[in-house]
């Protein structure tokens, strides 16, 4: 393979996330989310047209040193995915070893597609893998923030001081493994269950080639979650659906926002476990990890080796003697950014 | 020259190479290239002996069936006499003539005489079935126990050995003949050279006839490349509707030596009904390319770059026949699968399970025949053939768990608790995931586990590129 084609297929691999629909990012996706931006900026918060329009394609969101780490990140991440990904648990191997486990656990396969409704298991179904994705969407994302080695890995995400839609490729790929592993295990064991039992009955109900409640989230709030566009709900709301504003206090740095709104799309998981934020009109917010600025945060090295270090560092202390400033050693200072479980 | 006369010319002119591409697609009429040669014959093209064992292998099939469930020597002599005797008066059984679909031969030696079956067996041993036999004491000992056994199934070990017998002489004698002899030593530069006749006096070279004989085995119609899927196939079951496409040469009756489906051929006509695989056709297809480039060398020896083009080509037969026998048990995977599940159901319920288990043991006879078939290759499928093998057992599990373990020294079957009917679906569900991995199957009938796969597909990977 010539240089040329592998740039070009490091290029067209990233790309063609904006065409696929089962993406965050495909382009229809990202059009209704600038559109809702647009009707709130100027029909709920009185912009002009042209200012609904400067305000959603701002410098300060698109283009600026966390943004363009950003775009850097997700680059390379298309590139280490890409060789990862084959590698991983897929739904493909969850799904047939939970197949084959049911075939023993109720000695045989009951034939229970006749018993209910055609369209009831077609619900069912949708509405499960949506449900139980985001339950461990939440339970992943509130691990990452309270086990200490995770912090080391997802404060690369929580390290961006701007937010816009590409901000959700900015992580480290461990934990783009971590969330690799997780939809394999949810989506091949609630596949793997309701095939099972339903056989050929059980469908997914899609629209434009998504599952429909995911394409309704991407469409309607997943791109808005990463952006300046504080959009709240009405409270009783924001307790069932996470609205973007909520999704942005959890990456605000001041210090009651802090491990709040770890869910996805569905909020009732922060209400039940005690995690959840109303989001306020009012209050402007700051994002990142500490409020000083550091630029360190956006090289490419630190967001890439930074976790490794961290990890490693906080392995080896429990074998040696802290000397002095040794934390202060690292690249960057730990001290002010550290929001794990053990630092509490 | 008249305006209607040029007029004539052109489209006679644009007509004929219309006609040479319709005739070069049936495999037949190829001319006869032996130098020499004086006889009167002007096709070279010969296979009637395969025929003739195609025909004593469908009837031997038929005879498995005719048991009254007690010993039964004169049942017995008869289908040794389809298998292993060359004796005239053998009267073809199937396939015969029935209302609207006539059959031209009424006796095996109107095709070719003096055939036989068990000289053209696969002599290696054979791991998939108990007792540490050769191919021919296989076949043999399952006559013996079909001649006994009542319309031949045995409701004790499960077996129909009508099924087994006939999937698995496919692959030991069709099968094994062509990919193992025909299509791979005779082609040999030294073997069956192409600038001699086959035998003194004959009216084919050695390479023609070695091609047309591994054709023969296949057992496609020679016009099958221009048949439909189901119109092949529908041909196998004498269907009067499909009697004026398979009268090739428009006779009124079917003759056998050239216008009927058998054994593969019929599988890869069933596998490609829907249009998701081409077998016969591609199949055909490579056997006439083939024979074209072996009438093309005029009866001189095959260059190296002739033999080498007629090598890959016989490469692509062999690989595209391996997987038609590989879809074939794949689909009955599935089968034995679907019959377990009512099996259980049925038994939780305490009904009759008779009709099912009979069904059950049909499909494991046509499973258990053609995964057999697939070892006869000549090639060792190694860990493939080991968890085949492992994963079907010997027999069908009982409903009390029960598989055949051996044979012991009087031939009677030995049995012993194995796995549930629960893990002999998983087994299936395991086996049909290596046979199309293996075999890199594209139709899967049956697959247990499709909807698996589309919800996954439906869903979409999780590559984890996205966090919050």
């Amino acid at each position: 393979m010539t240089d040329y084609d592998t740039i070009w297929g490091i290029g067209s691999e990233m790309l063609l996330v904006f065409f696929d629909p089962l993406k965050r990012v495909y382009w229809v996706y990202l059009l209704s989310a600038a559109a809702i931006a647009f009707l709130w900026l100027k029909f709920l918060k009185n912009f002009s047209f042209f200012g609904a329009i400067r305000k959603i394609f701002a410098k300060a969101s698109w283009w600026n040193s966390s943004a363009r780490a950003d775009y850097c990140v997700m680059a390379v991440n298309s590139v280490v995915m890409s060789v990862f990904s084959p590698r991983l648990l897929g739904q493909t191997a969850v799904a047939y070893l939970v197949f084959e486990w049911l075939h023993q656990l109720f000695a045989g396969r009951p034939q229970a597609a006749d018993m209910v409704p055609e369209w009831l298991i077609v619900v069912a179904f949708t509405l499960c893998l949506f449900v139980l994705d985001d339950l461990a969407r939440y339970i992943v994302h509130r691990m990452l923030h309270r086990i200490p080695v995770l912090w080391a890995f997802h404060k690369v995400h929580h390290s961006a001081t701007a937010l816009n839609p590409l901000t959700v490729f900015r992580m480290h790929p461990v934990e783009g493994i971590l969330f690799a592993v997780r939809g394999a295990l949810v989506q091949g064991i609630t596949i793997a269950v309701f095939v099972f039992f339903f056989g050929s009955q059980v469908q997914l109900i899609m629209v434009f080639g998504a599952g429909v409640f995911n394409w309704m989230f991407n469409a309607l709030l997943a791109n808005l979650r990463h952006s300046h566009i504080q959009i709240g709900f009405w409270k009783p709301v924001e307790r069932i659906f996470i609205s973007p504003a909520q999704h942005q206090i959890h990456h605000s740095i001041s210090e009651h926002h802090r491990d709040k709104n770890f869910g996805v799309a569905l909020a009732i998981w922060d209400w039940m476990f005690n995690t959840h934020c109303h989001s306020n009109a009012d209050e402007e917010l700051t994002f990142g990890l500490s409020v000083e600025s550091n630029e360190q945060h956006h090289r490419l090295t630190s967001i890439y080796l930074q976790p490794f270090a961290e990890v490693f560092h906080s392995m080896s202390l429990p074998f040696k003697r802290v000397r002095g400033n040794e934390r202060t050693e690292l690249p960057v200072d730990l001290t002010g950014v550290d929001r794990g479980f053990f630092n509490k | 020259m008249k305006f209607k006369t040029l007029l004539t010319l052109v489209f006679a002119g644009s007509l004929l190479p219309a006609l040479a591409q319709s005739d070069s697609e049936v495999y037949m009429n190829y001319p006869v290239t032996v130098k020499g040669y004086t006889g009167d014959k002007t096709d070279s093209t010969s296979y009637s002996g395969q025929i003739a064992r195609h025909v004593l292998h469908n009837s031997l099939k038929k005879l498995a069936g005719k048991g009254n469930g007690e010993p039964n020597e004169e049942l017995k002599a008869k289908m040794m006499a389809y298998y292993s005797g060359t004796g005239e008066g053998r009267e073809i059984l199937d396939p015969t003539s029935k209302e609207g679909f006539a059959v031209k031969q009424t006796m095996v030696d109107e095709i070719s005489k003096g055939k036989e079956l068990k000289g053209k067996t696969y002599k290696g041993a054979v791991n998939s079935w108990p007792g540490y036999m050769t191919g021919p004491e296989v076949i043999e000992f399952m006559i013996d126990k079909a001649s006994s056994a009542n319309k031949g199934y045995d409701p004790i070990t499960g077996y129909d050995y009508g099924q087994l017998i006939s999937k698995f002489m496919m692959g030991a004698v069709f099968y094994n003949q062509a990919v193992d002899n025909y299509l791979d030593e005779r082609l040999s530069a030294e073997k069956n050279p192409n600038d001699k006749p086959y035998k003194e006096g004959r009216h084919y070279s050695g390479k023609e006839h070695v091609w047309d004989e591994g054709f023969g085995y296949f057992g496609a119609p020679a016009h099958a490349v221009s048949l439909e899927a189901n119109q092949a196939y529908s041909i196998a079951k004498r269907k009067p509707d499909v009697m004026a496409v398979a009268d090739l040469n428009n006779d009124g009756v079917i003759d056998l030596k050239s216008e009927m489906t058998f054994a593969h051929a019929y599988y890869a006509a069933d596998a490609d009904k829907g249009g998701k695989t081409s077998y016969l056709a591609d199949i055909t297809g490579a056997f006439i390319d083939g024979r074209k480039l072996i009438a093309s060398a005029d009866s001189n020896a095959l260059t190296d770059a002739q033999r080498a083009e007629l090598m890959a080509i016989a490469d692509t037969i062999k690989m595209k026949w391996e997987q038609v026998i590989a879809e074939a048990t794949f689909k009955y995977a599935g089968s034995v699968y679907k019959d377990l599940q009512k099996l259980i159901t049925i038994v939780e319920a305490d009904g009759d399970v008779s009709e099912v288990f009979r069904a059950y043991a049909k499909h494991w006879g046509e499973l258990k025949g053609f995964s057999m078939a697939l070892q006869t290759s000549g090639q060792d499928l190694g860990e493939t053939a080991v968890r085949m093998n492992r994963l079907i057992g010997f027999s069908p599990v009982h409903l009390d768990g029960n598989q055949v373990t051996g044979i012991d020294g009087n031939g009677n079957y030995q049995t012993a608790s194995g796995s549930s009917m629960a893990e002999y679906m998983v087994h299936m569900v395991k086996l049909q995931n290596l046979l199309g991995d293996e075999f890199n199957l594209t139709k899967r009938k049956n697959d247990a586990t499709s909807e698996l796969e589309d919800l996954i597909e439906s869903v979409g990977a999780s590559t984890g590129a996205e966090t919050d």
